[in-house]
């Protein structure tokens, strides 16, 4: 099943992040990682769906075209 | 690669108690608590408020340093600021969070257990040889691969243990409170009680609270779920809140960061492996409390690791068994707590308003929480059900 590229994908801002761990669980596809105190969304496993954008309590996440490699 | 028989990952009060107590349940094995921050206790991510009972079940809290406040009050306060004082509303304890995880952690050493802070899981898969293999990376070194009999996942929110044991951790957003929390200083209120006010243009889907840290210095903060916002964020919540009522308090520390006002996750174990704590869901939906629940899940945790080692069973089938115990202990009840957070969602502003100065005709020795309830009932009848539930 070929999977469909969304239009906006989730995209942290590393100056706002506080590393809270909040957006982990929100996300269906487990596209956000944690790691070395580094946040970073998985632009190839994001589905688009915004569930993580909201919940953000400082407004770290948003969504922005992929840039894909 | 070195070989250990319970590995703990995360040093919060569910990862320390659990170390603690499978190190007190069988002292030959070797027990590794890891630590992801450079200190334990810190970033606090925390408001710090915990029942008397149920912590002294693992600490003395009369007297020790990482006690901030001694609380005997609860105020409710309505939308419009009205103040309920509810009447024996029971002992509870304002920590430091940084001094008791701390200490919880330093009685997990003097019981054996080597604690390594800085030590991040990142990775775990489980290999032929019936062990977990976990990669652990420190700084300023290769990384180690532990390989582990159990893991004990203690990992908080993020519950990545979880997450590699392919057990569903994920949470829906309806279910997730975004909180924002400043430490103010030079504010006015009882620093005896604890306040917690309800309003849905203040904290929807939540509330806001000031849990006393000492005289004119407060954990003042609010958790809301995000759905029903307006369109801004906790934080910004938080200022307009501060704004308002304590527009003159200095700001000397801030926080966010989520709690999961679920129920416990369907399945807390797989072969060789068991999650505790918010890592599993395991907080009071209704309150948000964790620390006790996550160090009485920590007990059960590591004694369930411990004896299953010493006979040479830590498979899923066992394991079961570590479910079950903390379902019937706390788990149902947070079911239930669910269904009466649910009910409530129904109170608007304007009836918590009229409420609150009903409430207030009750004399303050009586005005108890099942008092305050029971007018609840009867002017939103939809309660009674969930409140059958609960009460009978």
């Amino acid at each position: 099943m070929r999977r469909v590229t969304p239009d906006t994908i989730a995209v942290v801002d590393l100056a706002v992040c506080d590393r809270c761990g909040l957006c982990l669980p929100l996300c269906p596809p487990e596209a956000i990682h944690l790691e070395l105190n580094i946040l970073t969304v998985d632009d190839a496993a994001c589905t688009g769906c915004e569930k993580c954008v909201g919940p953000c309590p400082v407004g770290a996440l948003a969504m922005a075209p992929p840039v894909y490699a | 690669m070195p070989d250990v028989d319970v590995l703990v990952v995360g040093a919060g009060p569910a990862g320390a108690v659990a170390a603690l107590c499978a190190k007190q349940a069988a002292r030959e094995l070797d027990v590794v608590l890891l630590e992801r921050d450079m200190a334990v206790g810190s970033p606090v991510r925390c408001a710090e408020g915990v029942g008397d009972a149920g912590l002294r079940e693992f600490a003395n809290p009369d007297g020790a340093d990482w006690v901030s406040r001694r609380i005997t009050d609860v105020i409710f306060q309505a939308p419009d600021d009205t103040e309920v004082v509810l009447a024996n509303s029971g002992l509870g304890w304002i920590l430091d969070r940084t001094r008791f995880d701390a200490y919880l952690a330093a009685q997990a050493a003097a019981e054996g257990a080597c604690v390594l802070v800085g030590a991040e899981a990142t990775a775990m898969s489980r290999n032929g040889d019936g062990r977990w293999h976990v990669r652990v990376k420190q700084r300023g070194r290769a990384d180690d691969v532990y390989r582990a009999r159990v893991v004990i996942g203690a990992d908080g929110v993020e519950t990545m243990v979880g997450r590699w044991a392919g057990l569903d951790t994920r949470v829906p957003a309806r279910d997730m409170e975004s909180c924002a929390q400043y430490v103010l200083q030079g504010i006015d209120f009882n620093p005896d009680a604890i306040y917690l006010q309800f309003s849905d243009a203040i904290a929807p889907g939540g509330y806001a609270w000031i849990f006393p840290k000492g005289v004119g210095v407060a954990n003042v903060g609010l958790g809301l779920v995000s759905l029903k916002s307006d369109g801004r964020n906790a934080r910004q919540y938080l200022d307009a809140w501060v704004a308002r009522r304590f527009p003159t308090g200095t700001r000397t520390g801030h926080t966010v960061g989520g709690v999961i006002v679920h129920t416990t996750i369907k399945k807390t174990y797989t072969d060789g492996v068991l999650v505790a704590g918010d890592a599993a869901h395991m907080i009071n939906p209704l309150s948000g409390g964790g620390i006790n629940n996550a160090m009485k899940a920590g007990r059960l945790a590591g004694c369930t690791a411990a004896t299953a080692i010493r006979a040479n069973d830590t498979s899923e089938r066992r394991f079961s068994s570590y479910h079950k115990a903390w379902m019937d202990m706390l788990g149902e009840d947070h079911v239930t707590y669910y269904r009466i957070k649910q009910a409530l969602e129904h109170m608007d502003d304007a009836f918590l308003n009229s409420l609150a100065r009903t409430v207030n005709k009750i004399p303050p020795d009586k005005r108890t929480l099942g008092r305050v309830f029971a007018h609840a009932l009867i002017r939103h009848p939809q309660l009674i059900p969930v409140a059958a539930r609960f009460f009978v």
